[in-house]
């Protein structure tokens, strides 16, 4: 053997020494020692005694996992670096060894959840890099914390989620907005929009207005729903020429042309009555009302004056869908009303001409047709002959599963490549991916649009065990809406548009009326719907002035105060018997006490902030009123009245004071004689 | 008397011993016949001839492809038992498994990292063992069946090394034998029959995945020491190392 290649075999022998002796080394320096010796050093310096601090500092290194073999069988190493995330003592550490915040599920649940079904990542690895999913090729990084509450939403499926406000608001955007009008949805497959029938175009709407609108709602409308969709001119001609071809419906058609033909009313009085009839409770005049129906400052420059008479009269005959109650107007009334909308609430600015009628141009037509199918205007408004197209959208059902390699970022190579980005950059600017898409832009404020991102990365298709499905929150709650004559009547007025019964209904008015019948006295309701007051001033909205008749009004008191009843409240709280002087006095000092009179009136003085409680002993049940005191919030999880924890005695005492407040007897010592 | 136990004493008790005499066989006195029988009797030693000329041991002769081949295959066998006690040959464990390997086990990257590049060097040594030995002419006369193993064991190295790519279940395991086995397919006449064997199914599946497992720990080591052993036999039966061809050595004109 020659001497060269004696070296070149001691050098290639060292090498392979060297390396392996390195492998043992790595192996001996990962870098979850370096933070299990940090988090002992922090956890001895806070912990409560002697003993304790030197338990964790004598522990040794180790890999620490959460294992559920009933979750999927899910291993989360995540509790190897971040081991303070049960110890209540590393409250405010710094990270990776924080104490985890409270919520529903942790730290209590931690051990059934594990960390990476709700935070996502790598729970399998023990390096921070791959732990975090950053690394190339992990499908699910960590979720970026501003989306956490999507994770809440894969078992939490309902519309509103419990301390999760961000799903819930991004839910709830997903609905105003019609998302699943284009997009089918798991759970959403019923969902219809509630845009308006496009039927009567011809007689309501001005093609100039047509026209602009379909450029921009947004600038007609600040709070318009319906998107911006980039239609071009020449498709714009013709869906106008489409709409306006289409002929009424006959029946419709009369009701509006009959209306034309009657004498303007009295705007001025018909500003008073859209006062009283409280129509902001709903509607929104100039940014001021609910904003859960149309904006109505413009109205009388979109609709026709007896398009405006005729829906007025009988909103459910042009949409049967329609939220909006049937007011008992008398025709001279509703001509006022109709006057109103249509001379004061328009564009000033434009000019006052009539706009000759519109000739719809055949060919033109069967364009617009064409451009309304290829846009899925089908899929918010309801169209004769277009309710079996499918649905112009991609499914949004397992969205959440989506790999990051199967989605097309065409243009937007400035997107990091995370499928939260790339849903974010779909939701703010959809034209940004490829000319050509179809998606219509949705001008959301940027907490809006995080929101919706939320709502829409909580759709995974992945299922949870049955005993992780949540328990819902409220299983005895009735769901039934009447049937018969009373539930034509609450149908016309259209009670669920704004109260809560059982599981339906709408959520403007702060009182359900599930138990209402156990809540309220029969003689009082009665009485309220024939002439309604404001009960809480704070608020915006309020109960309409239907001009009910009084046979419909006792109908309805009586159905609720028979049928709408919780078994567990008594309807007395004091067992028949009336309620002792000495209750009245010492409630009146417990009254005084909590400082009740900062949100409530009883007398001349109090706050605003709850209802006035001068004629409590005339509306309301003296066992609903010790229920409430036990836990207000069993009434409604969001009230906020303050859960004093009264003892039964206090309560008794409180309630017989309150419930004997009068405002026939008007005398504020009536009960302390 | 006394017998003074000196060193050579004990030598010459334990080499007569019982035990010693059933282990080696041959005589310790320095004869021609006790050597040969040291060789033909040590399985070792008996792969390699009795003598190898002096310039058959310089690199230009075989530049050692032979025997880095076979320390890999060495490496390979040991890592890859080591890796056994780690690994399960089922759907839902194995990926699993080469994440336990990463985040958990002690040393485990570098385990597999080790039968990773060794398998990968492998293929590529043997490849290169190939040329030189096509180019040195040694597939000639009396070399041509040595020639026929080494092309087995070709084969059987490229083999390994497939069947072993299935075995982490990741995306990239998953298509590359998806698409091999539809290259399979496109044999003629008995395509899908083969298909069907190597796939126990006609997808790649849970079966395949066990097919694959079996072959690459069993079956095809087998064979592959086997047909190796007998390969380095025969390089000694054939008279040793070819080595470059000689000046007066016809040169190869492989295409006349």
């Amino acid at each position: 053997m020659t001497n060269r290649l004696r070296v070149v075999f001691a050098t290639s022998s060292v090498v392979f020494l060297v390396v392996l002796a390195a492998a043992p080394l790595k192996n001996a320096l990962r870098e979850y020692h370096g933070y299990q010796r940090e988090y002992r050093r922090l956890a001895a310096e806070r912990a409560p005694s002697a003993r304790l601090a030197r338990a964790v500092a004598s522990r040794p290194d180790r890999i620490e996992q959460i294992w559920n073999p009933g979750f999927g069988n899910r291993v989360d190493r995540c509790v190897t670096c971040h081991q303070g995330v049960s110890e209540p003592t590393l409250a405010g550490a710094p990270a990776p060894f924080g104490f985890h915040s409270e919520t529903a599920h942790t730290p209590v649940d931690l051990d059934q959840f594990g960390c990476v079904f709700c935070h996502g990542g790598q729970g399998l690895a023990t390096t921070a890099a791959e732990a975090h999913g950053l690394t190339r090729h992990w499908p699910t990084p960590l979720l970026p914390s501003v989306y956490l509450e999507a994770s809440c939403g894969r078992c939490h499926r309902g519309a509103q989620a419990s301390e999760a406000p961000r799903l819930s608001k991004g839910r709830q955007l997903m609905e105003r907005y019609a998302c699943y009008s284009c997009h089918l949805a798991r759970g959403y497959e019923a969902y219809t929009a509630e845009a308006p029938s496009l039927s009567a175009t011809p007689l309501k709407l001005r093609a100039s207005w047509v026209r602009a609108w379909l450029k921009d709602p947004k600038a007609l409308n600040a709070n318009a729903r319906m998107p911006r969709f980039r239609i071009e001119p020449g498709e714009t001609d013709a869906l106008i020429n489409y709409l306006f071809s289409r002929p009424p419906a006959v029946e419709l058609a009369s009701r509006i042309e009959a209306a034309a033909t009657e004498p303007p009313g009295d705007a001025a009085k018909g500003e008073v009555l859209f006062r009283e009839s409280r129509c902001i409770s709903c509607h929104t005049v100039e940014g001021k009302g609910n904003d859960s129906a149309p904006e109505l400052s413009l109205v009388g420059s979109k609709a026709s004056r007896a398009w405006l008479l005729a829906f007025v009269r009988d909103p459910s005959a042009f949409n049967p869908r329609t939220p909006m109650p049937a007011f008992d107007f008398t025709p001279e009334e509703a001509r006022d009303i109709a006057a109103y909308l249509s001379e004061e609430l328009r564009d000033f600015s434009e000019p006052a001409q009539q706009e000759s009628p519109f000739q719809p141009n055949q060919r033109l037509a069967e364009e617009g047709r064409k451009v309304f199918l290829k846009y899925g205007c089908f899929g918010c408004h309801p169209m004769e002959g277009m309710s079996g197209q499918e649905k112009i959208g991609p499914e949004l059902s397992a969205l959440a599963d989506k790999k990051v390699s199967s989605l097309d970022f065409g243009r937007r190579s400035d997107l990091p490549k995370t499928l939260a980005a790339w849903v974010g950059a779909k939701v703010t600017e959809p034209s940004s991916f490829a000319p050509g898409l179809k998606m219509p832009t949705f001008s959301l404020q940027t907490e809006e649009v995080t929101s919706v991102v939320t709502a829409l990365l909580s759709l995974s298709g992945e299922g949870v065990p049955d005993e992780y499905q949540p328990i819902s929150a409220s299983p005895n709650r009735v769901t039934a809406v009447p049937a018969g004559d009373v539930g034509r009547l609450f149908d016309r007025y259209r009670c669920l548009s704004c109260h809560i019964v059982g599981a339906s209904g709408g959520d403007i008015s702060t009182a359900p009326l599930t138990f209402e019948g156990s809540k309220v006295t029969r003689d009082w309701l009665e009485s309220y719907l024939l002439t309604p007051y404001t009960i809480r001033g704070i608020l915006p909205e309020r109960m309409p002035f239907f001009r009910m008749n009084a046979g419909d009004a006792k109908r309805i008191a009586d159905y609720i105060a028979d049928v709408f009843l919780d078994d567990s409240i008594p309807s007395d709280a004091f067992g028949g018997r009336p309620p002792a002087q000495e209750e009245v006095a010492a409630g009146e000092r417990t009254y005084t006490r909590l400082g009740c009179n900062s949100c409530h009136i009883l007398g001349q003085a109090g706050g605003y902030y709850g209802p006035p409680l001068s004629d409590a002993g005339d509306r309301l049940k003296s066992g609903w009123i010790a229920y409430w005191l036990e836990n207000p919030q069993r009434w409604r999880e969001d009230v906020r009245c303050p859960n004093y924890g009264l003892s039964r005695e206090q309560i008794v005492e409180l309630t017989a004071f309150v419930s004997t407040r009068h405002k026939i007897a008007a005398d504020p010592a009536a009960g302390s004689q | 008397m006394r017998i003074e136990l000196s060193p050579s004493v004990w030598w010459y008790a334990l080499s007569r011993s019982e035990l010693w005499r059933s282990i080696i066989r041959h005589g310790v006195t320095d004869s021609s016949r006790n050597r040969s029988l040291a060789i033909f009797q040590n399985f070792f030693l008996h792969m390699h001839p009795v003598k190898v000329r002096r310039k058959a041991l310089e690199v230009r002769h075989t530049y050692y492809l032979g025997g880095i081949s076979l320390a890999l295959t060495a490496i390979l066998a040991a890592s890859g038992i080591l890796l056994m006690f780690y690994y399960h040959p089922s759907v839902p464990e194995a990926y699993m498994d080469m994440k336990e390997l990463q985040f958990t086990v002690d040393i485990g990257t570098f385990l597999r990292n080790m039968h990773r590049w060794s398998a990968h060097a492998m293929v590529l040594v043997v490849f290169l063992h190939m040329l030189r030995v096509f180019y040195h002419g040694a597939f000639r006369p009396p070399r041509q069946f040595n020639w026929v193993l080494g092309v087995v064991l070709l084969t059987l190295t490229l083999l390994l090394s497939y069947t072993g790519y299935l075995l982490p279940w990741d995306q990239l395991a998953y298509w590359a034998v998806t698409v091999g086995t539809n290259m399979v397919r496109a044999t003629p006449v008995l395509g899908e029959r083969i298909r069907f064997l190597l796939l126990g199914g006609n997808i790649v599946g849970a079966n395949a995945l066990i097919r694959f497992y079996v072959l690459h720990c069993v079956a095809l080591p087998l064979l592959l020491v086997l047909i190796a052993a007998l390969h380095i036999w025969r390089v000694r039966k054939d008279g040793g190392v070819k080595g470059p061809l000689a000046e007066d050595e016809e040169t190869l004109e492989v295409y006349r």
